[in-house]
């Protein structure tokens, strides 16, 4: 083999520096260049910049998102966050290993062509379970799709069809009439940029001048794509998961073409489109919907939108739009006419307090912040939302980044903070965009860098990425990160605000808490206090997933009960959602609530039976969960909780950094036994020992993943003891656990061979209109066959 | 200055200074595995934990900065069984034997494995004070014993256990062929007297080490000739008498009063001659015990299972007059564990209710495919060695070295210097109370200095933060995260080019027998 080309690499270097603190950068832009991690090019790096080797291999390993190995050609990123493990996620990662025949310890085909990944959560919760191949998302998938779907991402593939449709110019002048269109992550992800595409070609075909506006995340994400018609004079009409197909249709139901050759050409035109649009998704019905309709009332009904003010309406990329919705009213008072002690005051008289998990008064933090002596202070945005099933922070961050901007700014200048940092996942590329487009904007129109606004407040904010550890959303192993080394947390004290990001005075708040702040500051401490309990004040956002009808990203006031959440927002379990993909079978089995998972992997499992704690700070950590970043994962009757246990046990010991001795081995003997239990061979004691061994974890870890790690264990004994006691007897009640259950045929079976002709290890023969038998043997209980079965013939035991 | 009190004591202590500075001020000891003075806190083995009042959980003193006013306690069972489960969780992720398990399953607890290496090294004195350290009467044993040790030898699962039984007859008989056999150092008279009866192996080793511990010792059988069983039950070919006799001479040469042919009948009439009693007799008859005024138990005499006491103050018992013994080499460890529990009595030991008996040791256990290689690495590849004088010859000096070359060093090598095994042993810590697969072992050997084996790292990183403050060029890193993380070599290279300046550095910080000096601890 001849020398590879590092060429890229002296130019990698060239742009990024040579300091020790930019490996993360650099192996980032070296992995977007290769897909993987050339030693050749890791060598290089050490030999041109002050990276050691020992630096950039222990950087390079810690983090997820980087890989030693070649890649397939395609990525296939299967997310295992909590609503997509509820639905099956396991079941379609296994079937897509064995559909591509991935040898085990693999994880790429042997015609190198796909790499499968697990991935913790894609954030587009509500279409659970997702897969992302390369930029293309498909939701709802079973087991039985798999095959369907890489065929259809093979064929788009070539055709080039799907390159981010975020990123080109909105289309079209209006004589004040707007067509809104989601575009965040989750209605990208459901094809609303091949409706925005469709509509650009209809408003074309017609000679129709409307302006195609694209607008945050609308909240609904069971709905999407969401489409809204607006125009001066006319009522609004919403539209809900909309085909391109359906584009022209709109189109023409709201707005007239201006001639009849016109009219006429569209009439020719839309047959033919029909003829070739892309029908890749299960057909699906067209919802006309209306905000008086009751379900849409009910699910914004309790909802008060502070931190998502204005939700649907604006344009995220937009700054005249925010500056015309009251944006940077707030900053321009604070920087040209507030003392930074008096904003600080009015900051902790509202009772904020940090969003991204613990719930620290913001205030007092800020205070801090602002005493301690020093030159020199960073002020820093954790973006690195990491818990699976939640994408608040993301939201946020896509379709308000001038709102999070705002806070930002307004923070920094309070404490006396000159520069900053937002630390945003990789995994959220269009948050990073639009972050970046904002930041450019603001720096362009006086909002950022030297004297804003006239004020002689100088500020510069920068992008960290991070690369894929959960464990950097701990405040001091973010700061490591920024810092260019392993993401491992510290003890603390020093806290941040006293010696932070390269050892000065740092502010760290979560993406949700800087995007109150303006709100606040514009309506006064009292307006925000007024709102929530004693001890919690204002909203919060959560993002509602799993067994619900109308999951989506929420932001409700404090105080709301949980089952008003569930229920009256969410619409309950029993119900099916109007539309999931899932193939016609229609005929659904009624499901009961039976748990809330809140807070995610420090969090913990409440009972329907406690619906009524409300979502407070101190109630919710008092029944064992905690408030979290906002993850609030609806479970039914059908899920197992020793699994949901399984599963957050197994996120947390996966993202454990292996510092502390409880937390690196300790979580993972845990794991061990609830192992054990799921496989059948649980026993006496190991109940208590798992009490005990959490119990210890708690005790002896030194941040707060392996202090919360044990959350889900705890809540779960605490509140589901039977399901623990029925695992040790050899059952699984849920009917979850693949050891302990088995799939059977009922005398309802008509024979038709559905379920023979998509099992995927033949497990069942082919024998017409006799009824259909199991081989158990053979089994791998993916569930394919109940799935499809028309006559819901297969039971499991 | 800040003033804090741990376990209600106070002590001042410099700016700066940490929890376990203030207590070692204090001269308490609180357990470290990660902590290296002069280096940045690793805060991972959380062994040295502490309670830090009106905060929840527990705090590493090793990092916790001491403030003005702190209250620590540092004793507390909630602070004892924190520390206690650390160990346990990093024993249920530590792959390698403290001792080889040839020395984990000799009755005698006879450190088998140095023995072996001294014998290789043609340092045969030494390997005699090492025998005699557990088994006084090794030529004896040489001959008799059925060698459970060979049973346990990690050598067997590859081709035959090393000749372990022949290695030790052949330390006991040069010893005895030498112009002067070694004697050990006996310490200054006690002035105490210790009364044994029976001159069997039991009362036999128990006398040597009480002899050593600067006891009077007098012994006391009914037959002619001393040695008990092994004089009047073991037939001359497989015991020549001769051996016996000599190994006997050595502990009379030592100092112990042999009375013979007079038959005790009652302890009561030993009482006023001597501070402490050993019965030591053999297996008794019915009536025994009544008649020499001790309580019986089912077995023979009774006596605690810790410290060989009966319940009769002063007197002891051992060896098959407990318990009916198949093997010679349990009464023999007998003697010496009893001649532990009379030198506490004796000396009003406040520990005189613990005999230790067992060494900690974690175990591998049985070998996986593959991972004997490692093992094999350095140890003479011949098949095990027959004397070529047949059994009853024994070993030729030769045949000594080339078979004590076959041994495969499975031992660790830092088994004094590890604090993992201290604090282990210290706190009671059990390495099976977690039961977990167990990683593949794995032994570096590419440098000339030191071995590595990664399933004894507790992922410190001291030898990190050497290797990055020497400048090493390649160095040591963390590799992976969590529960997998290990320490390697960048770019998977060689140790020897990792560690070109800090080697024996790196291997006297590790905590444990990770990174460990080739030679080992053998003096």
């Amino acid at each position: 083999m001849s020398a590879p080309d590092l060429t890229f690499v002296e130019q990698v270097i060239e742009r990024i520096g040579r300091g020790p603190e930019k490996v993360i950068p650099i192996l980032q832009a070296i992995q977007a260049h290769c897909r993987y991690l050339p030693e050749d090019a890791l060598r290089r790096v050490c030999e041109t910049t002050e990276i050691t080797p020992a630096a950039i291999m222990g950087v390079s390993t810690f983090y997820t998102q980087f890989r030693h190995r070649p890649m397939g050609d395609h990525l296939i990123r299967v997310c295992v966050g909590t609503a997509c493990h509820v639905k099956g996620a396991g079941l379609v990662h296994d079937a897509f290993v064995r559909h591509l025949t991935i040898a085990e310890g693999d994880d790429t085909d042997p015609d190198r062509l796909f790499t499968v990944q697990k991935i913790a959560c894609l954030g587009c919760c509500t279409l659970a379970p997702v897969v992302q191949i390369d930029e293309v998302t498909y939701g709802h998938l079973t087991p039985d799709r798999v095959p369907a779907v890489l065929r259809d991402f093979l064929e788009l593939d070539k055709t080039g069809e799907q390159k981010h449709w975020a990123d080109r110019p909105a289309g079209g002048a209006g004589d004040g009439a707007e067509i809104r269109i989601g575009l965040g992550s989750c209605c990208i992800a459901r094809g609303s940029g091949k409706v925005e595409h469709a509509l650009q070609q209809a408003l074309a075909h017609s000679g129709v001048r409307a302006r195609i506006k694209r607008v945050g995340c609308v909240g609904m994400c069971h709905q999407t794509p969401l489409v809204e018609i607006v125009r001066p004079g006319h009522a609004t009409a919403l539209y809900a998961q909309v085909q391109p197909e359906d584009a022209e249709a709109i189109v023409l139901r709201h707005f007239a073409p201006r001639s009849l050759g016109r009219r006429l050409k569209v009439a020719a035109g839309k047959l033919l489109d029909r003829l070739f649009t892309d029908a890749a998704w299960a057909p699906v019905t067209r919802y006309s919907l209306d905000v008086r309709e009751p379900h849409v009332a009910a699910f914004l009904g309790p909802q008060k939108h502070l931190a998502v003010e204005h939700c649907g309406e604006m344009d995220p990329t937009d700054l005249d739009e925010y500056l015309a919705h009251h944006g940077f009213h707030a900053l321009r008072d604070c920087v040209t006419g507030r003392r930074p002690e008096d904003i600080i005051e009015e900051v902790r008289r509202s009772g904020l307090r940090g969003r991204g998990g613990a719930g620290f008064l913001t205030g007092l933090k800020w205070a801090r912040v602002r005493e301690v002596p020093g030159e020199k202070k960073h002020i820093v945005c954790n973006g690195d939302e990491g818990d699976p099933g939640a994408f608040m922070d993301r939201m946020l961050l896509e379709s308000y980044p001038y709102r999070v901007l705002e806070g930002m700014i307004i923070g920094a200048f309070a404490v006396g903070a000159d520069e900053g940092t937002l630390y945003i996942r990789e995994e959220y590329p269009l948050a990073v965009r639009r972050v970046r487009e904002a930041l450019r904007v603001l720096a362009e129109r006086g909002f950022l860098g030297e004297n804003i606004l006239g004020s002689g407040f100088s500020l510069r904010l920068h992008i960290m990425e991070g690369a894929g550890a959960f464990v950097c959303g701990e405040e001091t192993a973010l700061l490591a990160s920024i810092e260019g080394k392993r993401g491992m947390p510290r003890l603390r004290p020093p806290y941040p605000a006293e010696r932070g990001l390269w050892g000065k005075p740092t502010l760290i708040n979560n993406v949700e808490t800087y995007s109150l702040v303006p709100w606040i500051l514009r309506h006064g401490a009292d307006a925000f206090a007024a709102i929530g309990t004693p001890t919690s004040k204002g909203t919060k956002v959560f993002a509602l997933a799993g067994k619900v009808a109308r999951g989506g990203l929420i932001e409700v006031p404090m105080g709301i009960s949980i089952r008003e959440v569930v229920e009256q927002v969410g619409g309950g379990v029993g119900q099916a959602p109007p539309c999931t993909g899932l193939p016609a079978t229609a005929r659904r089995e009624e499901r009961r609530f039976k748990a809330v998972q809140i807070g995610g992997p420090s969090g913990g499992c409440l009972p329907a039976s406690m619906g009524d704690v409300p979502v407070d700070f101190e109630a919710l950590t008092g029944a064992g969960a905690i408030m979290g970043s906002g993850g609030l994962v609806v479970l039914d009757d059908r899920d197992c909780m020793v699994d949901i246990a399984h599963y957050f046990l197994e996120f947390t010991q996966n993202q454990s950094c292996g510092r502390c001795t409880f937390c690196r081995i300790g979580t993972r003997r845990m794991l061990d036994i609830l192992e054990r239990l799921r496989n059948g061979e649980g026993k006496k004691g190991d109940i208590e020992e798992l009490e005990h061994l959490a119990a210890m974890v708690k005790k002896g870890s030194l941040c707060g993943l392996g202090k919360t790690a044990p959350n889900p264990v705890l809540t779960t004994i605490r509140y589901f003891r039977d399901e623990y006691e029925a695992h040790i007897a050899g059952r699984c009640p849920a009917g979850r656990c693949k050891a302990l259950i088995k799939y059977v045929v009922t005398d309802d079976c008509i024979g038709c061979t559905l379920c023979a002709q998509h099992c995927p290890v033949e497990a069942i023969a082919m024998t017409p209109y006799e009824k259909h038998e199991i081989d158990a043997e053979k089994c791998i209980r993916c569930g394919t066959c109940k799935a499809l079965c028309p006559t819901n013939a297969i039971k499991v035991e | 200055m800040p003033k804090l009190t741990i376990d209600s004591r106070e002590i001042e202590v410099a700016p700066g200074a940490t929890v376990l500075e203030a207590a070692r001020k204090l001269g308490l000891e609180i357990p470290t595995l990660c902590h290296l003075d002069g280096f940045e806190p690793s805060t991972s083995c959380f062994v040295c934990v502490v309670k830090l009042k009106g905060k929840p959980g527990l705090v590493p003193s090793c990092a916790t900065i001491a403030t003005d006013g702190m209250e620590i306690e540092s004793e507390t069972d909630e602070v004892r069984d924190a520390r206690k489960m650390a160990l346990e969780l990093l024993l249920s992720d530590h792959l390698g034997d403290c001792i080889g398990p040839c020395h984990a399953v000799c009755p005698a607890h006879m450190n088998i494995p140095l023995m072996i290496r001294q014998i290789a090294a043609g340092r045969l004195r030494d390997a005699v004070v090492t025998v005699k350290e557990h088994i006084p009467l090794p030529s004896v044993l040489g001959r008799i014993c059925p060698a459970p040790c060979e049973k346990g030898c990690r050598r067997g699962q590859h081709d035959a256990p090393v000749s372990i039984c022949l290695l030790k007859r052949f330390v006991g008989d040069a010893d005895l062929a030498a112009p002067e056999p070694w004697l050990p150092e006996r310490k200054a008279s006690t002035g105490k007297r210790v009364a044994i009866i029976g001159a069997g192996p039991a009362g036999l080793s128990a006398a040597w080490y009480l002899l050593q511990d600067g006891h009077a010792v007098t012994l006391h059988d009914d037959h002619e000739k001393p040695g008990g069983m092994l004089q009047y039950a073991v037939p001359e070919d497989k015991l020549p008498r001769a051996a016996l006799d000599a190994e006997i001479a050595a502990i009379a040469k030592l100092g112990a009063e042999l009375r013979l042919g007079s038959r005790v009948e009652s302890i009561a009439q030993l009482r006023d001659e001597f501070d402490a009693i050993l019965v030591a007799a053999g297996e008794l008859r019915p009536g025994d015990a009544g008649r020499l005024g001790l309580p019986a138990s089912k077995t023979g005499v009774e006596a605690d299972k810790a410290t060989l006491a009966t319940p009769v103050e002063g007197v002891f018992a051992a060896g098959g007059a407990i318990r009916p013994q198949k093997m010679a080499v349990r009464s023999v460890a007998d003697g010496k564990a009893v001649a532990a529990s009379i030198d506490c009595f004796l000396s009003g030991s406040p520990h005189a209710s613990r005999v230790t008996r067992h060494d900690f040791s974690t175990h591998i256990g049985k070998l996986r495919d593959g991972e004997m290689t490692a093992f094999l690495a350095e140890a003479s590849a011949a098949p095990r060695v027959e004397p070529a004088g047949g059994a009853s010859a024994g070993f030729t000096g030769a045949e000594a070295r080339e078979e004590a070359l076959r041994c495969l060093h499975c031992d660790c090598r830092k088994p004094g210097a590890c604090r993992l095994r201290r604090w282990s042993a210290a706190f009671g810590a059990s390495p099976s109370r977690f039961k977990a697969d167990r990683r593949t072992f794995v032994q570096h050997r590419q440098h000339g200095l030191i071995l590595y084996e990664p399933g004894k790292c507790i992922r410190c990183g001291l030898c990190i933060q050497l290797c990055a403050r020497a400048r090493e060029e390649l160095g040591l890193t963390f590799i992976g995260r969590g529960f997998d993380v290990v320490v390697g070599v960048p770019f998977d290279r060689p140790l020897a080019e990792g560690l070109r300046r800090v080697a024996a550095e790196c291997a006297a910080a590790c905590p444990t027998g990770a990174l460990a000096l080739r030679q080992g601890e053998d003096a």
